[in-house]
């Protein structure tokens, strides 16, 4: 046996050969598809139903409507009561979660693969036929505004809040999914009903299924429990994307947390679309900025400051232009440094610091190489194909990503930062100690900076 | 599920496990420590955490932050520290396993020439955020502290949580990294589980090859338990923080980890709260409408047990009245144990955990994670099985006897929390604590 060396680190070998399960499509007509891959790799299946409206189909008047309506998912069915159906999911080991996006929204049922078939009756009786009784209705909103209040004590929530705020202000994407106390209060179960009606009962939606199935076998299982449940509606198609974000106003926005030990940081602008060319380009160039430990910003904020427990940055790719975001949370004393570093990051990789041939190489290896890990469970799996079928992809284009990740050049990384980040459009969020921080955020640059006491 | 794995252990102590599974071309490197907060000193509370910090950023061959070598092979890596145990993994490209190996070896065999005063203070400072960003400016952040040193005595391992107190983290020094890197992390102490797409006689060569230098040393002490004595009656407490609603916590001093009553335990928390269909979720958040949320866990740990009641009171409502419900429904359990319905819920649902668990092969909770676990805690990495039928065996009696002995009225800690000016929303009589 060699003795180790240790005087270098030893190379990794080539990349093994990785066969991605392909996903089968059947239409069954309306716009509504499913979609099936087999992954055998635990006796598990994952459905997720892709219902095509979000938060940004709430009525501008009644923020909070769509993730209310899909709170009472859980509450029963037309012909199971909220207890018998909790009852129905546990008998076979079935975990059901529902997720309210901006976008869409998705209702995720694993079950044990050899329930699938009343996994699958049971998911279209959820989405399809919910119960939505008054009295549920009434008692899940008041929870909703319980939990708006709690958030006035959770300064992340509350700096996530002010900064889509900032961003957005009246445009679909300017609020969080939970909504507002006053919207929530306005809500009648007959205004529930319809929202479902018109935003899901009618709408096409997409089933992604994968597990340890046949995919053939999946489809047909499908359309079978869909002829049980399948209302006779016709389909409506699903809403465009949201328009343009107007432009912002106040770019220095403060919430007031007196005594606080840390402020909550929200720096960025609205990004681009998800059917932006530019995509691969960007998330390379986000892995150099903030997109993984070693990225520039946690080096920088963490690492060689201590400022902070971790920063990062993302895209948050949608239909409309999704907000570019960094955040972090620092110690109170170190709010304005930090702010001011973090906006020198943004600006640098975009002018005087672009990533140098080695971050992108470590950036690019991180996404290619680490693809397969990302695929590892039945529901990576129908998450990787939700995001296809949501933004209209080819049920085949994740095959396609490592060879795309690894042809973005320095060129066309160059190109994406300087097209898509704009350190003069930033707009921060700040929440902190009024004593403590306030006074120092006007030397940023960003002019005043404009108070907003969580309501 | 059954986990199939073979063992070898290094001369110097060092346990090696290894799973084959080849269906995706990655492999998993998890390495468990058997240290953690409860080997801390009086004093140095923390230290068990802090150190861990240090542990990524750089040893005497690879004297730079961890994380950049294995990010650059398209890998994933963390670590984490519990009272019991500290552990690191990485998840990598099949191909770049001899490159974790080979780090995990070096910071076990050669960190201490690496560390400097400067990356010490630059992690003490980031250890002191991460507190301030889930505990202090959080709300109910500071409760894990006021309910471990309410639920064992001082002295007591467990008297303490692992993000420690910031006094002790900053007065804590490169003399306390050494002693403690001598005392706890020599192979000995170790347990090696390597899972993924990997042929097990070339991963124990490669481990064998790379860890077989490190010098075994001694054995570490046991962590000094002082007895407990049993508590004297019921405990109340009140603490004042940053919350818009009150919350009720209830704590009781339960089994350990694996021992009689701890698997009937879990159960008894999922009855109690798992779910709408739950006994708690049922009468306080939809019939009575007095809490806006429930939670029942039992936490199962090496030397003691705790179990925990949360609820949150609606607006109007007070804990006092959520007591009362919480009170009656242990009470009904005690007497009369779970119904056919809810025990079989609770049982498949337990039994489904298992499976959803070892989806993945690394990571916190993946297959090499809980072999580790197994190993460590256990001392059988074979012991999935029989952990599994621990849940399927227990019967309705055995969880009323269970609930009967355990979650008695004057043996818990009853915790308000409230908002200032809310005191009286607290079960009357508790005393006000000021964890920090």
């Amino acid at each position: 046996m060699t003795p180790v060396d240790r005087t270098r680190l030893p190379l990794p070998g080539a990349d093994r050969a990785f066969t991605l399960p392909a996903f089968e499509r059947a239409d069954l007509g309306g716009g509504t598809a499913v979609w099936a891959a087999e992954h055998r790799r635990a006796p598990l299946v994952a459905l997720h139903l892709l219902l095509p409206a979000g938060s940004a189909a709430d009525p501008p008047e009644v923020h909070g409507l769509a993730a209310l309506t899909a709170e009472l998912f859980t509450e029963g069915t037309a012909e199971l009561s909220a207890m018998e159906l909790e009852s129905a999911l546990k008998r076979i080991g079935g975990v059901l979660t529902t997720a309210v996006r901006s976008d869409a929204t998705v209702i995720a049922l694993t079950v044990l693969s050899r329930h699938m078939a009343a996994g699958l009756r049971l998911l279209f009786e959820v989405a399809m036929r919910p119960r939505l009784d008054a009295g549920d209705v009434e008692r899940e909103r008041e929870l909703r505004i319980n939990r708006i209040r709690q958030q006035l004590q959770s300064p992340g929530l509350l700096a996530d809040r002010a900064f889509l705020e900032a961003l957005y202000a009246k445009h679909p994407y300017g609020h969080p999914a939970i909504g507002t106390e006053a919207a929530l209060r306005s809500v009648e179960p007959a205004g529930v009903a319809d929202f479902h009606r018109r935003a899901w009962a009618a709408a096409p939606w997409t089933l992604v299924a994968a597990g340890d199935a046949d995919p053939g076998a999946l489809i047909a299982e499908a359309q079978r429990a869909w002829a049980a449940v399948a209302a006779s509606e016709d389909r409506r198609p699903a809403p465009a994307a949201p328009p343009d974000p107007p432009s912002v106003r106040e770019r220095m926005v403060f919430v007031p947390r007196d005594g606080a030990v840390q402020s909550e940081l929200r720096l960025g602008h609205a990004g681009p679309p998800r059917s932006s060319p530019d995509y691969h380009a960007l998330l390379v160039l986000n892995m150099v900025l903030g997109g993984q430990f070693v990225s520039r910003v946690n080096q920088n904020l963490r690492e060689a400051k201590g400022y902070t427990y971790g920063a990062s940055t993302g895209f948050d790719w949608r239909l409309g232009r999704g907000p570019f975001r960094l955040q972090t949370s620092v110690q109170t004393a170190s709010t304005v440094d930090a702010l001011r570093e973090a906006v020198r990051e943004v600006a640098d990789i975009r002018g005087p610091r672009p990533p140098s041939g080695q971050e992108l190489d470590v950036a690019r290896a991180a996404l290619t190489r680490g693809f397969p890990r990302t695929l590892e469970t039945a529901s990576q799996l129908a998450r990787a194909g939700l995001q296809m079928a949501l933004h209209g992809l080819p049920a085949d284009d994740y095959a396609n990503f490592p060879r795309r990740v690894a042809a973005v050049g320095a060129e066309d990384v160059r190109r994406s930062a300087a097209r898509h980040l704009d350190p003069d459009r930033l707009v921060a969020v700040v929440v902190g100690s009024r004593p403590d921080v306030f006074d120092g955020l006007a030397e940023l640059g960003f002019g005043d900076p404009v108070e907003r006491p969580a309501v | 599920m059954d986990i199939a794995y073979e063992k070898q252990t290094l001369d110097n102590g060092l346990d090696v496990i290894v799973h084959e599974d080849h269906g995706c071309p990655i492999v998993a490197v998890n390495l468990w420590y058997h240290v953690g907060s409860k080997n801390e000193q009086p004093g140095r509370t923390g230290f068990a955490h802090l150190f861990e910090h240090l542990m990524f950023e750089g040893s005497a061959h690879l004297d730079r932050g961890y994380f950049h070598a294995l990010q650059e092979v398209g890998g994933t890596l963390n670590g984490s520290t519990s009272t019991d145990r500290t552990n690191y993994w990485e998840v990598v490209p099949a191909g770049a396993l001899e490159r974790a190996l080979w780090m995990e070896s070096d910071r076990m065999g050669y960190l201490l020439p690496a560390l400097t005063q400067e990356k010490f203070e630059t992690q003490r400072e980031v250890v002191l955020n991460e507190r301030r960003q889930n505990y202090e400016n959080r709300p109910y952040g500071l409760v894990p502290m006021a309910l471990m040193a309410a639920l064992h005595p001082p002295g007591h391992p467990y008297h303490w949580v692992t993000i420690g107190d910031p006094d002790d983290l900053r007065a804590a020094g490169l003399d306390d990294v050494k002693a403690f890197f001598a005392t706890w992390y020599g192979p000995a102490n170790a347990s090696l589980a390597v899972a993924g797409d990997v042929r097990a006689a070339d991963a124990f060569a490669e481990v064998s090859r790379h860890f077989e230098e490190i010098p075994g040393g001694p054995p570490p002490p046991p962590p000094a338990v002082p007895d407990e004595p049993d508590p004297a009656g019921e405990r109340r407490l009140l603490l004042v923080d940053r919350v818009e609603l009150p919350r009720l916590y209830l704590a009781w001093r339960t089994p350990p980890l694996h021992a009689a009553g701890d698997a009937e335990l879990d159960l008894l928390a999922e009855v109690l709260s798992g779910g709408k269909a739950s006994r708690l979720h049922q009468r306080l958040v939809r019939e009575r409408r007095i809490a806006t949320d429930v939670t029942a866990a039992q936490s199962s740990r090496e030397l003691a047990g705790s179990f925990f009641i949360a609820a949150t009171a609606a607006p109007g409502h007070d804990l006092a009245e959520i007591d009362a419900v919480i009170a009656a429904e242990l009470a009904a359990l005690q007497a009369d144990g779970p119904a056919d319905d809810e025990m079989e819920r609770a049982r498949t649902s337990a039994d489904a955990d298992f499976v959803y668990r070892a989806q993945t092969v690394g990571g916190f909770g993946g297959r090499s994670d809980l072999l580790n676990m197994y190993n460590v805690l256990a001392g059988d990495p074979g012991y999935g099985p029989a952990d599994r039928r621990r849940y399927a065996e227990a019967d309705a009696a055995a969880l009323r006897r269970t609930a009967d002995r355990c979650l008695r009225q004057d043996a818990r800690v009853a915790l308000s929390v409230v908002p200032a000016g809310a005191t009286d929303a607290a079960l009357p009589g508790s005393v006000q604590v000021h964890p920090r």
